[in-house]
């Protein structure tokens, strides 16, 4: 039942493209307005580009999740899919899987910009950053997908999703900012591994906790 | 059903029927013992060698840090005796913790920047504890929001839990990352409450007494408040 929910998401994005296209592009635009804002040089840069980085793929990721849920309201969508024999927990792990996989998407085209026009060099260790980058992802989408589920059922949506994520969300993002900055330095691994277990912890944690509990989010 | 007084204690002296209300006997106690505490801090504590008198905002600090963590715990309980029973005194239980404990926390970011203008010549330096009562202020905020915005009263005793409940699973996350965030910034000022002298620890731990009961007075205050405006709301619309 899982895959049938998780095609049903992937599906309707791919034909209409506009989740993971408008992710790209707000994301692109605060890279231009990064660069031109800051007029920095890329040693400079290099100090504050994981912080920067992160708060661009937060506000992303809000604009995604937002408009993965907000489908459903549509057409009331949401109340047919309750009514179909679908367990809760699966609609929870269906929107988790694909907003994280919009995300994804979302990163693999801007991350090069970044990378160009900001003049970042890429790291290394791509393969441990391929790492972090997933469970970076994993992590937000859990509780952004939680904290959607809860501000889609209310007036406001839009503008209460970010004020709830954002508090909730900056165990997450100190972690992987430490992490990333990590590997845009060439710091050996076991200098941020703490930050590293934090991050698994926090996705392990909150993708066991919005399993359990959204069955009460989507409650009518 | 409108008098918080509701309960009280019979006492039968020579005869005489006295019944005391037990929410006015405990307002009196915490007038008292407000009275009491402020003489004890101001007057019988030690003023401290380094800090001088801002040493002393610590005893109205700590205690209200205390209360407001004690009030996000009662969230917590709150929302899962919600989730599970759909009573809605729990979720007045819930509403009522989750606002006395974020004035208590309002409390804490007032006084953390009063003792730190003097002892680190600054307001604000991101200091860990401080800083997690920061993000606990602001998650709740959103908790605040989500209330207003929350369409009928079931739906929003729902929602509202499942937030209580994230949120205070997300207190550890919040206070390790930022401990460990930001290990440049300077220490707390008492840290080992066992090695203090008598007069220091005893005036802290009645003022720990003291906010708590007053916790509990606030907490029952409002949800009868709240119970109240429930009531108010059923008249209004003639259910």
């Amino acid at each position: 039942m899982l895959s049938v929910l998780i095609k049903k998401d992937l599906l309707l994005e791919f034909r209409s493209k506009e989740i993971v296209v408008s992710m790209a592009a707000f994301g692109i635009s605060v890279i231009v307005l990064y660069a031109l804002g800051f007029n920095a040089s890329s040693e400079e840069f290099l100090k504050f580009s994981p912080g920067l980085l992160w708060m661009m793929f937060l506000f992303i990721s809000v604009l995604g999740l937002h408009r993965s849920f907000s489908i459903e309201k549509e057409f009331d969508a949401f109340g047919l899919l309750l009514s179909a024999p679908v367990s809760r927990s699966d609609i929870f792990l269906s929107k988790w899987i694909s907003s994280f996989l919009f995300l994804l998407m979302s990163q693999i085209i801007v991350l090069p910009i970044f990378f160009l026009f900001l003049n970042v060099s890429i790291p290394k260790g791509w393969l441990l950053c391929i790492l972090v980058f997933l469970i970076a992802d994993l992590g937000i989408t859990a509780i952004g997908s939680l904290v959607s589920g809860v501000a889609m059922r209310v007036r406001m949506s839009e503008v209460i999703l970010p004020i709830l994520l954002f508090p909730l969300v900056t165990p997450l993002l100190i972690s992987v900012v430490k992490c990333t900055h990590g590997l845009f330095n060439g710091l050996l691994f076991e200098e941020w591994k703490i930050w590293f277990q934090i991050m698994v912890t926090f996705v392990l944690v909150f993708g066991v906790t919005g399993y359990l509990i959204f069955d009460y989010v989507s409650e009518e | 059903m409108g008098k918080f007084h509701s309960k009280s204690i019979k006492l039968d002296i020579f005869n005489l029927q006295i019944s005391i209300p037990v929410n006015k006997l405990l307002f009196v106690l915490i007038i008292v013992m407000f009275a009491f505490g402020l003489y004890l801090v101001l007057i019988v504590t030690r003023v401290d060698a380094e800090q001088q008198m801002a040493q002393k905002i610590f005893y109205f600090h700590v205690p209200s840090a205390w209360s407001m963590f004690l009030a996000y715990f009662l969230v917590l309980i709150a929302g899962i005796q919600y989730l599970r029973t759909q009573a809605e005194k729990w979720d007045r239980f819930g509403l009522a913790s989750a606002e006395v404990g974020t004035l208590f926390c309002a409390l804490v970011l007032i006084t953390g920047p009063i003792w730190a203008i003097p002892i680190w010549g600054t307001p604000w330096s991101w200091e860990p504890r401080l800083t997690t009562t920061l993000i606990l202020f602001l998650i709740y905020i959103g908790y605040f929001m989500l209330r207003q915005y929350g369409g009928d009263r079931k739906q929003i005793g729902r929602l509202s839990a499942i937030i209580g409940i994230i949120a205070f699973i997300d207190v550890p996350f919040i206070y390790f990352s930022i401990n460990l965030w930001a290990e440049s910034a300077q220490a707390h000022p008492q840290s080992d409450m066992g090695g203090q002298p008598t007069d220091v620890l005893g005036t802290f731990l009645f003022m720990l007494l003291t906010f708590t009961i007053l916790l509990s007075y606030m907490i029952r205050y409002r949800m009868h408040v709240l119970k109240l405006d429930t009531k108010l709301t059923e008249l209004e619309h003639g259910i």
